[in-house]
């Protein structure tokens, strides 16, 4: 259907590009034949293999990040024609009817850029520790199985835990703001790590971390450190900071409930505190 | 001593099983993965988990119906003890996951629900949504993060495995790595090092595999003398969306629901579908088999689509390999309540509604039954022995593989559901036998010792890398050449195979083998150069797609995934009794024949060119004797009745069926001898 | 105020903000009390000025309300909101969905109305009723609201157009700001939690506001029609008379504070004089 439109015979990509942290970003653009049925990650493999821009001249190819290509890894997120999405199901046919002129690409902006279109993400899975999102089981031997579950319960936790982790849901809060650490010329991994986790520190957990809390009390072995998850939700950089502008629900490539994931924890929370301070 | 480590290659389903099994342990382990554990291909896995369940075991099901029916699927090429024991632990590694928080499908009792999968008879398959795989990998994923949390596994994350680390004594020593991000190479000392890194169906260019399954650390491994075994067993799969940039799995489920799969008779009819009449579309399937219709095994569905748009020159599109899989003549209410979540993926890829047009569908390469060679431990109950040091470890000591870079589960053929099983079960089993392959060491990799081995090998690994940003400019552009390799592969070497085009594929390979070498580079940075990347990995694609067309050419036959129509054995055709028995006993004569010549394992080894020489080693079936996979095949019945009476008359009744302990399969099947 | 004790508005984050939601719930509860009485001028400036004096009929008691249950909330409410305010990182131009228009819009009301009620106290109340204080603020157009003359002086205050558009303006701000605050009050302690509620309970505060937005605009339209002309003739001779008649039942403390300046000199000031000398210097801190 879509191929039918207008042919066109090629069309640009501008693509905000950066060598490095803390290096000047600059646009670049590339001219792409036109074929039906692209998708964004097609066009940046016909950028990495001809390394040319539109004017002709030589450049590198553009650094992206990419694993799955059908949409449950979570790793392409970048900023598409201004909105966050995954670029594996970012079709150049949707795009140019949307904005005929050209495809902007840009990093994500709540992230470090690591290079072009490529951002470390891994403050959202140190935010996945910080509630510590796993059921914690005794060991790995053989027990039995879980606890019976209810049809309901699981259709509950089910979309939760979908969550790829991509990064839409915060990219698009405007509550959610960037850390940036520089690495110091020879740092290990670890010391730069252990230096991003502390700049974190009080900063917004973000959508993805809360549902995610939500996703492990509502579970019967879960649910035994429900407490403990409470209480790193209402620390400082917790759920308080939620502003329900709801663009992560409108973003979410998986389409989690996110804002239900809030609002539930905003009841457990509001619960949490009351018995805090009754109950001791 | 320092402390000892295992050095993890592989953040997918087998290798986070295998790290947390050792956390807990308390064996010191590292991660290593090239994406982010949680982006692993293990994620795009959508059917299931088999296993046993309380249900089927009631319905006369039991493990060894479990066993039977993978290795049957297998076409017998598996060795059959790994394979008992994972069909054993199969029940409690669901339950486990279970207990880990998996949010399977329930009853509406509460209990974990089951579908039946094809090659069984029994609803065996615990599933989560459409999404099993991203479930049981998050799980895993979590209690990882609970390791990292509490400082019993090292991650590291966006390092790409350079090689094993092996000295003098042939002992692997640890594994050299660099960092996708700054480019930093690195040897990390560890005692035992497993590779968990997955199939290599980048080799094809586009498959249904992730970006990150370029099988470059098996082929890394391989160059450094393990061995990889049974290469040119590839699944794929009938149906999957073409895209530029892959192939998309398109569940089987959408013919299941009475999708019909067609091409217009005349070539590149250039009509809409729905303006093409009746009488001039070919549904080749319901035509062909009559019986079965569309819903003809995988196997037999995907030779045929194939053969229609390759031989036949019937594809719907000129420039493009593809038929239609038509479901509009199925109500849009009906197809949103069956259908809704796969014609969604269907909508969302191509930006076309398959409600209202029919779906372009074609084979694709979907998994690697072959892989590593990997040893085990018998045990005389036909099992693998718990704790052996042994159990998959390559031919070098301390280098294990588990996973789908193994090549031990699947024989000829994987049946569906059983991939996330075998992932999860070699991960959670290697755990002790890498524990107690340690502590008989006696010494550690961080030892003062091993410091000028594991320096030498970075030296040499930084040297690499330079030589290749040094090229000069001008030469080949790897992207072009990988995408050459993808289209020589996927039409020598996928689903129909003959010999004179698998040599000249091989010829062709060769050759591009050699352009490769000199490749030039469009980026020569020292940061997050992903280019460099690519082409290291596309250099290390050429061994294993080697091994693959070597093996493909050199196995004269048909089994599983490998057709060869040269090869094939046609069915009973004759009416007449008596005649039919004489066809019948030919045809058993000849199956018995075939399965004395290559009922074995290929195993290839590499020479330093990464040239690879094929050998074959005999395969352990001492628990389930071979017979003929009947499914659909003309005749079926009166082969079925010879072979039985052939297989009554020649077990001795003296005798057990089974064969004696570790028999000469056992001993005959390892191509080197096991030194640990 | 947070770079003096960093730690403690860390610690205490979620306990903040949760406070913040209640003073924005209990202020907002005021707003509605004030504009509901407001628009009693509509019904005439004797009904009006009855609401008045039986507000301030609660006596001495009426300072320690006020400051309860107006200025301490909304000073917080304030103080807290500019903060995080300061925090957010506005989108609305690529993802332009009515949520995020609610956000963006709450808080730029939300600033509005910090400047606005500040002016808003100080046109009306003047701030402080220290006499000293008084002489200024009046000739810079603060303190002209005389509660003893309530409609009269609110529509004489209202007179000029760029005022009555900057009350219009925070009228409006604070019914949207009030519902809307409502509506994620109720997401954030969890009243509402699935999609369909939330929608509902969305559909109902908009309403809200709209019907809050309405009264408060008609109050604005019904002092402006009390403060001029025959009108205002009117409405001064009605207080009057009443302020007379309360202060001689003794219902009233004469008070001239809370009275028009130019009504000194008339009837009241007879019977009104040596009350207020004696108390001034108690009442002047209000």
């Amino acid at each position: 259907m879509t191929a039918t439109a207008p042919k066109r015979e090629s069309f640009d990509v501008r693509i905000l590009r950066q060598s490095g942290p803390g290096e000047e970003s600059r646009w670049e653009t590339f001219r792409i034949p036109y074929e039906p049925n692209l998708n964004v990650i097609s066009v940046l493999q016909k950028i990495a293999a001809t390394a040319r821009t539109a004017e002709g001249t030589a450049t590198t190819p553009v650094a992206w990040d990419c694993n799955c290509l059908e949409e449950v890894c979570g790793a392409c997120t970048m900023v598409i024609n201004g909105r966050v999405r995954q670029s594996c199901s970012a079709l150049v046919d949707k795009l140019l009817a949307e904005s005929p002129g050209e495809i902007e690409l840009q990093p994500m902006s709540k992230f470090p850029v690591v290079r072009d279109l490529v951002v470390d993400r891994s403050r959202m899975f140190r935010a996945l520790e910080r509630v510590q999102a796993w059921v914690p089981v005794d060991d790995y031997y053989d027990r039995g199985g879980g606890p019976n579950v209810p049809q309901e319960l699981q259709e509950q936790r089910y979309p939760l835990s979908e969550c790829m982790t991509c990064g839409c849901c915060v990219e698009a809060c405007p509550q959610y703001g960037k850390v940036e650490v520089h690495r110091r010329p020879n740092e290990s991994q670890e010391s730069y790590e252990q230096r991003q986790a502390e700049a974190e520190e009080g900063q917004f957990l973000g959508a993805a971390a809360i549902s995610q809390t939500m996703l492990f009390n509502d579970h019967a072995t879960g649910g035994m450190i429900a407490a403990e998850r409470l209480d790193a939700l209402t620390a400082s950089g917790g759920i308080q900071e939620c502003g329900n502008a709801q663009n992560c629900v409108a973003v979410c490539p998986k389409e989690i409930p996110l804002t239900t994931s809030i609002a539930r924890a905003g009841r457990k929370t509001t619960w949490h505190m009351i018995k805090k301070w009754f109950d001791r | 001593m320092a402390e000892q480590r295992v050095l993890v290659v592989g953040g997918g389903l087998a290798g986070l099983a295998a790290a947390m099994k050792l956390a807990e342990l308390d064996v010191a382990v590292d991660l290593m993965s090239l994406v982010p554990v949680k982006r692993s291909h293990s994620a795009c896995a959508q059917g299931g988990i088999n296993s046993v369940n309380d249900t089927t075991r009631q319905q006369g099901d039991s493990e060894y119906h479990h066993f039977d029916d993978t290795v049957y699927g297998g076409d017998f090429l598996q060795h059959q003890p790994p394979v008992k024991e994972m069909t054993d632990w199969a029940p409690r590694i669901i339950d486990l996951m279970d207990r880990l928080g998996v949010p399977f499908n329930r009853t509406k009792e509460g209990f974990r629900d089951q579908r039946r999968f094809g090659g069984t008879l029994y609803k065996r398959t615990a599933f989560a949504g459409a999404t099993t795989g991203q479930q049981l990998l998050y799980a895993l994923d979590e209690q990882v993060r609970r390791c990292h949390a509490n400082g019993k596994v090292n991650t590291f994350e966006g390092w790409d495995f350079l090689g094993p680390i092996i000295d003098d004594d042939g002992r692997c020593r640890g594994a050299t790595a660099q960092n996708l991000v700054t480019m930093e190479i690195r040897a990390f000392p560890a005692d035992a090092v497993v590779l968990a890194t997955g199939g290599c169906g980048l080799i094809f260019g586009r498959s249904t595999m992730s970006m990150a399954c370029t099988g470059s650390a098996a082929s890394r491994s391989v160059q450094y003398g393990a061995h990889y075994a049974n290469g040119e067993f590839i699944q794929v799969h009938p149906t999957a969306i073409p895209g530029a940039d892959k192939l998309r799995l398109m569940s089987e489920s959408a013919r299941g629901e009475g999708g019909r799969v067609w091409v217009p008779r005349r070539p590149q009819d250039s009509r809409a579908p729905r303006d093409i009449p009746e009488e001039e579309r070919y549904y080749f399937l319901e035509e062909r088999y009559p019986k079965y219709g569309n819903l003809v095994p995988r196997d037999i569905a995907t030779r045929e689509i194939f053969n229609v748009c390759v031989n036949e020159g019937l594809s719907v599109e000129a420039d493009k390999q593809c038929v239609y899989l038509d479901l509009t003549h199925i109500s849009r209410e009906e197809l949103d309540r069956k259908l809704g979540g796969i014609l969604h993926i269907y909508e969302k890829f191509q930006g076309v509604d398959p409600r209202i047009e029919p779906m372009k569908i074609f084979p694709a390469v979907h998994y690697s039954m072959g892989g590593m060679w990997a040893d085990y431990e018998r045990t005389a109950e036909g099992g693998l022995a718990p704790d052996a040091p042994r159990n998959h470890q390559t031919n070098i000591p301390g280098l294990y593989a588990i996973g789908e870079c193994d090549y031990q589960y699947h024989g000829a053929n994987r049946l569906g559901a059983n991939s996330l099983l075998s992932c999860i079960f070699t991960g959670l089993f290697v755990g002790p036998c890498i524990q107690s392959s340690i502590e008989s060491l006696g010494e550690s990799a961080s030892d003062a010792k091993f410091d000028l081995l594991l320096r030498a090998e970075r030296s040499r690994k930084e040297m690499e890398h330079k030589q290749l940003l040094e090229r000069p400019a001008g030469g080949e552009n790897p992207y072009l050449i990988h995408q050459e390799l993808g289209q020589e592969m996927t039409k020598a070497a996928t689903v129909v195979r003959r010999n004179d085009q698998l040599t000249a594929a091989l010829d062709k390979v060769s050759e591009l083998h050699e352009r490769a070498r000199n490749c030039s580079l469009s980026d020569t940075g020292m940061w997050t150069n992903q280019n460099v990347m690519f082409t290291k990995n596309l250099l290390d694609m050429f061994p294993l797609a080697k091994a693959l067309l070597k093996g493909a050419l050199a196995r004269d036959e048909c089994r599983g995934a490998h057709y060869k129509p040269d090869f094939d054995m046609p069915g009973v055709e004759s009416q007449d009794p008596g005649e039919r028995r004489r066809q019948a006993e030919m045809w058993c004569d000849k199956f018995e024949e075939k399965n004395r010549k290559w009922l074995k394992t290929t195993v290839a080894s590499f020479d330093a060119h990464g040239e690879p020489t094929l050998s074959y080693e005999d395969v352990d079936t001492s628990l389930i004797p071979p017979r003929p996979r009947l499914y659909g095949i003309v005749g079926g019945d009166i082969i079925e009745q010879v072979w039985k009476e052939r297989s009554i008359s020649q077990s001795d009744p003296t005798k057990p069926a089974e064969q004696s302990g570790n028999g000469a399969a056992e001993t005959s099947r390892s191509p080197v001898p096991a030194t640990s | 105020m947070a770079a003096t004790e960093p730690s403690f508005f860390v610690r205490h984050e979620f306990l903040i903000r949760r406070l913040h939601s209640l003073t924005g719930i209990v202020f907002g509860a005021y707003v509605c009390v004030h504009l509901l009485t407001n628009a009693s001028i509509l019904a005439g400036s004797e009904a009006f000025q009855n609401n008045v004096y039986r507000i301030h009929g609660i006596g001495a008691i009426l300072p320690v309300i006020e400051w309860v249950f107006i200025f301490l909330p909304i000073l917080f409410h304030a103080f807290v909101g500019i903060a995080i305010t300061a925090g957010m990182i506005p989108n609305n131009q690529n993802y332009p969905y009515g949520a995020n228009w609610r956000y963006t819009v709450q808080r730029i009301t939300g600033l509005y109305l910090f400047f606005f009620v500040f002016y808003h106290v100080f046109h009306m109340h003047g701030w402080f009723h220290f006499d000293w204080w008084l002489k200024i603020a009046e000739p810079w157009g603060g303190a002209q609201f005389k509660p003893y003359n309530a409609a009269s002086t609110a529509g004489l205050a209202l007179q000029n157009t760029l005022v009555a558009f900057l009350y219009a303006l925070g009228v409006l701000a604070a019914a949207f700001h009030f519902f809307n605050g409502i509506w994620t009050a109720g997401i954030t302690w969890g009243i509402w939690t699935r999609p369909l509620a939330q929608s509902r309970a969305l559909n109902v505060c908009l309403a809200g506001s709209v019907v809050l937005g309405c009264i408060g605009l008609s109050a604005i339209w019904g002092a402006r029609q009390v403060g001029r002309g025959e009108a205002l003739e009117a409405a001064r001779a009605t207080e009057d008379r009443m302020y007379d008649f309360r202060v001689e039942a003794g219902l009233v403390q004469a008070d001239s504070h809370k009275r028009s300046e130019d009504e000194e000199s008339g009837s009241g000031e007879i019977a009104a004089t040596p009350v207020v000398e004696t108390r001034r210097s108690s009442d002047s801190g209000e």
